[in-house]
């Protein structure tokens, strides 16, 4: 709750509901351009004013899940919410062009659950146990 | 002598015109002791080296061994040359009064007013670079045909021996591996691997967020490394386009 005038302007803006949504989560109250949402709900914002946000915190993302975690955010907008991409994924057509059709759902990191990543062997064995092949007699 | 250290030490009236009859080198170091102007006894040149010492006007500033020539007017009148500035009694009415600690105080108060600084991460997050070298991916080309032909030469160009390959003839007669692992325990994220991968196979993703809680989940093998490069493709091929015309 620092910057008073700026907390009440994004009140004001936001609305009494996303303002606590926002206090309890991010932690800090901002306003400004919806940009977009991506498949999984989470919302991402974009205020481009020097005077209203400091530059370097102009981009954000109001994630869906209680349970919040920073790889919840799919590649495509984590390229426009780390600032490697000008425009976000919706209107940039190389990101566009560029998305394979065999392009696999994003699954965020599971570690510490049931879905946690459990190593394998992907070659043939290299020692096998002996079989015994034994030639029929008496033929 | 005795009046000569407090007077120093407060720094009141240390420029005035006084007479220098105390040693002008404790004066200094109780006057400006910084690292930066403290003379560094174990780093000075080698004074007898054969040539002629280096010279500079700094450190007889900093001594105050040199004390300034008189300026004289028209008239043959000695000028103060501190006439214009702040008086004795002007500077200890701010030493007396605080003015400094008040002021320091209230550009904390106003920082305090203004927004944070601090990035509130996860919501907000710092700038990555397009070439930004996080976990690992194995690419396919666009028609589903994984890249890596089993060439080796990331295996042979990691520098912490992060990877291992093992690679037989497919059934059309193609070289593929058959196990691709990256132990992401050990590797150094130095980015060889992508450099030497003659076909953009083996590349370093932007994702930085892939902490595991135990160490057996950061041995990738050739499925999860596939698995990232299915799921990111589209942000890896445009960090390749934005990047192309410096490769």
């Amino acid at each position: 709750m620092v910057s008073l005038i700026r907390t009440l302007r994004s009140l004001r803006r936001v609305g009494v509901r996303e303002w606590w949504r926002q206090l309890q989560y991010i932690g800090d109250a901002k306003s400004g351009r919806f940009v977009g949402a991506d498949q999984f709900g989470n919302r991402y914002f974009e205020n481009l004013n020097p005077e209203e946000e400091v530059p370097g915190r102009h981009r954000w993302v109001d994630l869906a899940q209680h349970e919040y975690h920073a790889s919840q955010v799919p590649p495509e907008w984590h390229s426009w919410i780390s600032h490697i991409r000008k425009d976000p994924p919706t209107e940039d057509n190389v990101m566009k062009n560029l998305s394979p059709p065999w392009k696999a759902p994003w699954v965020e990191n599971l570690t510490g659950t049931r879905g946690a990543f459990k190593t394998y062997n992907t070659a043939a064995p290299k020692i096998n146990a002996w079989e015994p092949k034994v030639a029929p007699r008496g033929q | 002598m005795a009046f000569a250290r407090p007077r120093v030490a407060f720094a009141i009236g240390q420029r005035l015109a006084t007479p220098r009859t105390f040693s002008t080198v404790q004066h200094s170091l109780l006057a400006r002791r910084l690292l930066s102007t403290s003379r560094p006894s174990a780093a000075e040149h080698v004074r007898y080296g054969g040539h002629e010492p280096l010279h500079s006007d700094l450190s007889q500033r900093i001594l105050h061994r040199e004390t300034p020539a008189p300026r004289y007017d028209a008239q043959g009148n000695e000028i103060d040359p501190y006439k214009g500035g702040p008086s004795a009694i002007d500077k200890a009415v701010h030493l007396f009064f605080f003015t400094e600690i008040l002021r320091g105080m209230w550009i904390v108060l106003e920082q305090f007013f203004r927004p944070p600084y601090t990035i509130m991460y996860p919501f907000e997050k710092g700038p990555l670079s397009p070439r930004f070298r996080g976990e690992h991916a194995l690419r396919r080309y666009p028609s589903g045909e994984e890249r890596c032909i089993a060439c080796k030469l990331c295996e042979a160009i990691c520098p912490a021996q992060a990877i291992t390959i093992e690679s037989e003839a497919r059934m059309d007669g193609s070289r593929r591996t058959t196990k691709y692992d990256i132990d992401m325990t050990k590797c150094i994220y130095c980015g060889f691997c992508q450099e030497a991968c003659p076909v953009d196979a083996i590349v370093e993703t932007q994702n930085q967020e892939f902490s595991t809680e135990t160490r057996e989940e950061l041995l990738y093998n050739k499925e999860k490394l596939l698995a990232n490069g299915d799921r990111a493709e589209a942000e890896i091929a445009a960090n390749l386009h934005a990047d192309h015309v410096y490769r």
